[in-house]
């Protein structure tokens, strides 16, 4: 549907949001039969779903301190596995012990496991080194838990899709700027369409603000408070992975004590600051971060003193005050769901908030059931077992190897599951590699342009790992940026979005910029300003644009 | 720990340290022929970061690697792309039983050992046409090429009939990794080389125990043979440098990269501590030289036109420079130096009838060159090449070694030594 | 082995300096860790294209107001001149034609249609001398389909910015389509080594002849010429109207002719080039530097009455950082470099970068400060000098190329 469409139709549900719960709360309700807007003001998974560690929590690490999320993670965590097959790698887990913490915790860890009905065994340390080689050596006890690695961006885009192919209507790069709110009751949203910089409002019978941090600003404009407490996290990749499973430390959180195999690289995280409100947008990584990510992560796994650094990160957890204490030193790491009807006496209007990454469905499901309530819909929730698109079926087999050389074929069915099957390649040209680290065809461009909603560069990365190998897209941007500049017949615009996404990796790149992630950052600037101009073709349009 | 952080980048071959400069895919022989190698980028490090998830993602692309290492040598981050790929091919190939044919391409050893007992039959038959067709029908081993011929004597046996007595004589000594092809193919560059090292007043031995290098058990998968012998060879080596003294000459750049650096990196069998103690005999020969430790005499009378071809795995151990400069010593020699190409051959991959065609146009390169420069032979540090170059040119092929021995003055240099004649 | 001088680095820089020496009857050794940057060049030299973002029009003039720490300023504003001429023979002797000159910039365009000054241009790219007079109104931009290391619309966009008339005709040849069966194979290199052929030139030439209409100028991807400018002077006497290339994304055949010319004239010279080597320490007596042990050779030691360091910026590793520190790998030779980490990059990507102007610290003979003393016999050139900025300024080539004669002559005259 044409956007102008979507802005005149009148929804049962808007959502405010495009991250995990967003388009988790999207699909559940399509598939209860309501119509549904998803409304997200940069691109699908941009928040605290694209900025962790793309870990399936087992739910262990919770199990001491909050039985009741550790419990709600490990159903998850099953339940993902079957309906996520495409977008969870089954890698296992270790909670290892390290001779500077007290062995007598793994007890207690081992115990609070057993509660929660997570899996949680002991094993040697010999053992623990033999099943995985990066561990450091020197542990003195390790527990394997059902740990796994997930793709936040691909799970986000498959509910979506699922979302869609249901009735749903999503629209990324569109902020709210307002709620239409009419005698004491939510009837819509005011949006900016940030595209083409026009303004609209949009008519629903409910509004759910599932905007994760940016919640409490969304709140404030239907002039409800909710008291968030930002906390900051940030995370290091390396080139490659160095580790098979994931690797933890058993012993109550802390800084840095995580390292997940993400597909072709590893990440180890996080750091826990608690920020100001005002400052959630500044997602610079500090040097001190830094040290304290490679401090700490060598304890995990020795080898990264020596492994390449390609990129710092940072997101912001929507931690939310107990309604009860509003000082915040009761934090809830829990699932909320305010229907603010009751809480505020303002109707149709529902916020979903705290939780994880990992309860995303249930949170959908909990948002679901509070808007089904409003309007009068009974139908049940069927998403823990209705498999994603892309894991229905069996992944579609890649043809004959023995012909030709088939990567970039091999690697799409790796992120798209069975949906690979609708890309094309049976042409040399939508064969031909466009991202030679990640395996990234023009025919997966192609399908990610016109089936995932990409409108520009930092999208497609999202949707494909166009720029996501660790040259952090040399060649292969502005490969992409060209195809893009085709295919949406602006060029301009392509070139100006080239700049943007290399602005984009260099954000992450600048905090680690030495050794060979420096020696890349100098061969990009010699390539696409010493060679290409980039800089002189980009500063004269900017100069236009501004007469 | 936190003094030790990121102050440099290790990874496995440094497949890490890849910027993705793409200058390898400039220079593989493989890419410019054929739309079925992906390169050597492709192959090696991009490749590596899959199969590094997921061996799936191994490709039998990979096997039209030749591993001529010119990608490693091109490459300005220092990565061993193609010890990844061989890696890569090695972790595929476990488990999996090599072909008769290339189990009897990868044993030069066992092929010659065979051969040299019937030598006269063995050459008349495997050139003969008939068994040529059924070598490339039931064996794939294309029938344009011919196999090199086998002698009536292997070099050993010459050896120990004719020079191991009078070697310690001589004031200093040295030993000899022949390889298969000085011991069943040609013995007389194992000859030469004892003539010239005589000559400069060093007796030759042979090691204790000598077996086939494995450099085409591992091109054909055959890892495990491959290791046996890495260990017999590392084990008579070892000995030769350690306890006995005796530098370990070479006279053919593959048994000498295989040994050096191959048995460590793909075999696992360390040789690091006696790898400085195994030379090309031209390095240790130029060496004595520059240091005025011995004098080369030529003959007054040897004219020559020759052409230097750096065989592939010689331009990997940069020692190029020693064969060349020792053979610009030689006054009456004309020697053009070619620009490093790839013969194509490499080792036993060109013989096998699948990869013919993508040997010859390989080569094509080098043959023009080699057509351009006018010359009556062609000299190179690598017999695979010899015999690449001399069926696809029609020129003779030398190595240097034994252009040295020709061009010597014997009687000269040896009283130039302080030898008696 | 003892050779007259040793060269560490076998790009631009460090092969003029060889070519240079081995005229003069030196004996040169290079050693070259692998293929250069020249890989990265688009067939232009420049002296000096820009000042604080502005582009230059006369480097002569503008070279006298740089500051005494830029590589020009130490060689001597005065000398340049002389210098440039002498480095345009020295290329047209190895076989490279470029045009240009040094008393006034021209214009290259670049892959992304962007002017930028340059001083020397291979003949057959395009460049244009004054922006207000265009070679030609109407062209036609010719491109492979499937080629996608030369970003066609861009390229069309910013030639018609300049006033071209363009018209981007896309076109294909059956050996081109052939090419295409290869995913990541698809390089200019690649199509350089298999469009050779006369017929294959041919068929492409006939493509251009029947689509190109009333177009004045024919614009073609560098993708030709490999080994030398025949094959662009073959298809030019097969194509009806004037033909000029432009450079494409890397690796780039323009640049590795280049270095393979010159390559190949250091070697016919007599000198020895070591591909695929590395220095990794040096023997020092005192202030002076003995010997040069490399990773291959081992324990024989490159020895040389004088020494030169062209090993380039970060990307050639001739200049090391680390979590810790910036540094000068081979010698540990003092560097010009900020101490902490956040000094050396700033925020944004297009931004001046402070370490792109990093480098070792040298005298005003370019000799190499090693604990605040000069090493007699080792001198700096090119990109691992400090105090310039390939690529803010645009300086890059001209530095590698005139500092390497520069130092020729130190090393020649015996000062």
């Amino acid at each position: 549907m044409v956007t102008n469409e979507i802005y005149k139709k009148e929804y049962d549900v808007i959502i405010i949001g495009g991250g995990a719960t967003g388009a988790g709360t999207a699909r559940d309700c399509a598939l209860r039969g309501l119509s549904v807007l998803l409304v997200e003001r940069d691109d699908y998974s941009t928040g605290a779903t694209g900025r962790n560690h793309g870990l399936m929590h087992s739910g262990a690490r919770y199990a001491v301190t909050d039985g009741e999320s550790a419990a709600e993670c490990i159903k998850e965590n099953m339940i993902l596995r079957r309906i996520a097959r495409h977008c969870v790698e089954e890698t296992d887990g270790l909670f290892i012990t390290l001779p500077e913490d007290d062995l007598a915790y793994q007890q207690t860890f081992v115990e609070a496991c057993g509660r929660a009905g997570i899996r949680a065994e002991v094993i040697a340390p010999d053992e623990a080194r033999a099943i995985e080689p990066s561990v450091n050596p020197d542990l003195i006890g390790a527990v394997r838990i059902p740990d796994a690695a997930i793709d936040p961006f691909r799970l986000t885009v498959a509910n979506l899709l699922d979302a869609r192919i249901n009735g749903a209507e999503t629209l990324n790069h569109h902020e709210v700027e307002g709620l239409i709110v009419n005698q004491g009751r939510a009837e819509g949203v005011k949006l900016h369409n940030k595209l083409n910089g026009e303004h609209v409002e949009v008519r629903g019978k409910v509004v759910v603000n599932a905007a994760g941090i940016w919640g409490q600003r969304i709140a404030k404009m239907a002039g409800v408070n909710i008291s968030m407490f930002p906390a900051r996290g940030a995370l290091l990749i390396f080139g490659h992975r160095v580790n098979r499973m994931v690797i933890n430390r058993c012993r109550k959180p802390a800084n840095a004590d995580i390292l997940v195999p993400d597909d072709t690289v590893c990440v180890i995280g996080t750091t826990s600051d608690r920020i100001p409100i005002e400052t959630v947008d500044d997602m610079r990584v500090t040097r001190e971060e830094v040290d304290v990510l490679l401090k700490e992560g060598i304890k995990l796994a020795p080898s990264l003193a020596t492994t390449r650094v390609i990129r710092a990160y940072a997101g912001v957890r929507p931690l939310v005050a107990s309604d009860d204490d509003p000082s915040g030193r009761s934090i809830s790491r829990g699932i909320v769901c305010l229907d603010h009807a009751k809480r505020d006496g303002l109707e149709g209007f529902i916020t979903i908030t705290g939780g994880k990454m990992m309860t995303y469905r249930l949170m959908g499901e909990i948002a679901t059931n509070a808007v089904c309530a409003k309007l009068g819909n009974s139908k049940p929730c069927i998403t823990a077992t209705l498999p994603l698109p892309g894991s229905e079926d069996d992944a579609p087999s890649q043809s004959d190897a023995t012909k030709r050389y088939s990567f970039g074929e091999r690697a799409a069915i790796g992120r798209h599951g069975s949906l690979a099957a609708r890309i094309e390649k049976d042409n040399d040209i939508d064969n031909a590699l466009v991202c030679e680290c990640e395996g990234v065809t023009v025919g997966e461009i192609k399908y990610a342009v016109h089936q995932l909603h990409v409108q520009n560069l930092v999208n497609l990365r999202r949707r494909t790992r166009v720029g996501m190998g660790t040259c952090q897209g040399k060649l292969c941007s502005c490969r992409a940026a060209s195809l893009l500049g085709e295919f949406n017949h602006d060029v301009k615009r392509a070139q100006k979005d080239l700049a943007t996404f290399l602005d984009e990796r260099w954000k992450g790149m600048r905090p680690v910029a030495w050794g060979d992630t420096l020696r890349e950052a100098q061969l990009t600037a010699a390539i696409y300003e010493g060679l290409c101009g980039l800089d002189q073709a980009v500063s004269t349009q900017r100069k236009e644009d501004e007469q | 720990m936190a003094e030790r952080m990121q102050l440099c980048n290790i990874s496995d071959n440094n497949f890490e340290q890849c910027t993705k400069c793409s200058i390898c895919t400039t220079v593989c022989p493989v890419a410019a022929v054929t739309t079925d190698y992906p390169g050597p980028k492709q192959a090696g490090p991009d490749g590596e970061r899959y199969r590094l998830k997921d061996h799936a993602y191994y490709d039998k692309a990979l096997k039209l690697c030749l591993n001529c290492k010119r990608c490693e040598v091109a490459c300005p981050s220092g990565v061993n792309i193609a010890d990844i790929i061989q890696h890569a091919r090695m972790k595929a190939g476990e488990g999996q039983r090599a072909s008769l044919r290339d189990t009897m391409l990868a044993n030069t050893d066992l092929l010659g050992m065979v051969a040299n007992l019937v030598a006269p039959v063995a050459n008349a038959t495997l050139g003969l046409a008939p068994t040529k067709l059924v070598m490339d029908s039931v064996m794939a081993i294309d029938k344009h090429r011919t196999f090199p011929a086998y002698s009536r004597t292997k070099f050993t046996t010459w050896f120990k009939r004719h020079a191991a007595k009078e070697q310690d004589a001589y004031p200093n000594h040295v030993s000899y990794f022949h390889g298969c092809y000085v011991n069943y193919n040609f013995p007389k560059l194992g000859q030469d080389l004892v003539k010239l090292m005589n000559a400069v007043g060093y007796g030759v031995h042979l090691l204790d125990k000598e077996q086939c290098c494995g450099v085409a058990l591992i091109a054909n998968g055959l890892y495990k043979q491959a290791k046996r012998q890495a260990r017999t060879n590392a084990d008579s080596i070892r000995k030769s440098v350690k306890d006995d003294h005796l530098t370990v000459l070479t006279t053919s750049s593959s048994c000498t990269f295989n040994l050096r650096d191959e048995y460590p990196s793909l075999l696992g069998v360390d040789t690091s501590d006696v790898r400085d103690g195994i030379m090309i005999a031209t390095r240790f020969i130029y060496n004595l030289v520059d240091e005025e430790k011995i004098k080369l005499i030529f003959k007054q009378d040897f004219k020559k036109r020759m052409a230097y071809h750096t065989a592939c795995h010689m331009q990997r151990m940069g020692w190029q420079l020693y064969s060349i400069e020792l053979l610009r010593r030689i006054p009456g020699l004309d020697l053009q130096v070619l620009e490093q190409e790839c013969c194509g051959i490499s080792g036993t991959y060109g013989f096998k009838k699948e990869n013919y065609e993508r040997s010859q146009a390989i080569g094509s390169i080098l043959f023009k060159h080699i057509e351009d420069a006018k010359v009556e032979a062609v000299i190179t540090d690598c017999e695979t090449c010899k015999w690449q170059i001399e069926m696809s040119t029609g020129l003779p092929v030398e190595n240097p070694i034994s252009v040295l021995a020709d061009a010597l003055d014997v009687e000269a240099t040896r009283r130039a030594n302080g030898l008696q004649i | 082995m003892r050779t007259d001088t040793v060269i560490i680095g076998g790009g631009l820089s460090g092969l003029t300096c060889g070519i240079a020496l081995a005229k003069r009857g030196q004996r040169v050794t290079i050693v070259a860790s692998g293929q250069s940057t020249l890989l990265f060049n688009g067939g232009s030299m420049e002296l000096l294209g820009n000042i604080d973002g502005i582009a230059v029009t006369t480097p002569l003039e503008a070279i006298g107001t740089l500051p005494q720490s830029h590589p020009y300023s130490k060689i001597g504003a005065d000398k340049i001149a002389g210098l440039a001429d002498e480095a345009k023979q020295l290329l047209a002797d190895a076989g490279i034609d470029m045009e240009g000159n040094a008393s006034a910039n021209h214009w290259r365009i670049t892959p992304m249609g962007v002017a930028k000054p340059a001083w020397l241009t291979l003949k057959e790219n395009l460049r244009i001398d004054d922006l207000d007079k265009l070679p030609a109104k109407r062209v036609a931009l010719m491109c492979i389909r499937g080629y996608f290391d030369q970003p066609n619309g861009m390229l069309a966009q910013g030639l018609r910015e300049l006033g071209f008339d363009v018209k981007a005709i896309e076109f294909t040849t059956d050996d081109i389509t052939s090419l295409r069966r290869s995913p990541s194979e698809m390089r200019a290199t690649t199509l350089a080594k298999r469009l050779i052929s006369n017929s294959a030139l041919q068929r492409i030439a006939d493509q251009i002849n029947n689509l190109s209409d009333d177009a004045e100028l024919v614009l073609l991807p560098s993708v030709f010429g490999q080994t030398d400018a025949t094959d662009f002077q073959t298809l030019q006497s097969m194509v009806k109207k004037p033909l000029r290339f432009v450079a494409t994304l890397p690796p780039s055949v323009a640049g590795g002719r280049i270095q393979a010319l010159l390559r190949h004239y250091f070697k016919m010279l007599g000198g020895n080039y070591l591909m695929g080597d590395s220095a990794v320490s040096g023997q020092f007596d005192g202030d002076k530097l003995l010997g040069v042990t490399t990773a291959k050779l081992g324990d024989m030691p490159l020895k040389a009455n004088n020494f030169v360091l062209a090993s380039g910026s970060f990307i050639s590793r001739g200049l090391v950082a680390n979590y810790e520190r910036v540094f000068e790998p081979v010698f540990d030779l003092d560097v010009d470099a900020d101490g902490e980490r956040e000094q050396w990059t700033r925020f944004g990507v297009l931004e001046p970068q402070a370490y792109s102007r990093y480098g070792v610290a040298t005298d005003n003979d370019l000799r190499c400060m090693k604990d605040g003393k000069p090493i007699q016999n080792l001198r700096a050139i090119g990109s691992v000098l400090s105090g310039h900025d390939a690529v803010k300024m645009g300086d890059g080539t001209g530095v590698s190329m005139l500092t390497a004669l520069a130092v020729t002559k130190g090393i020649i005259s015996g000062k």
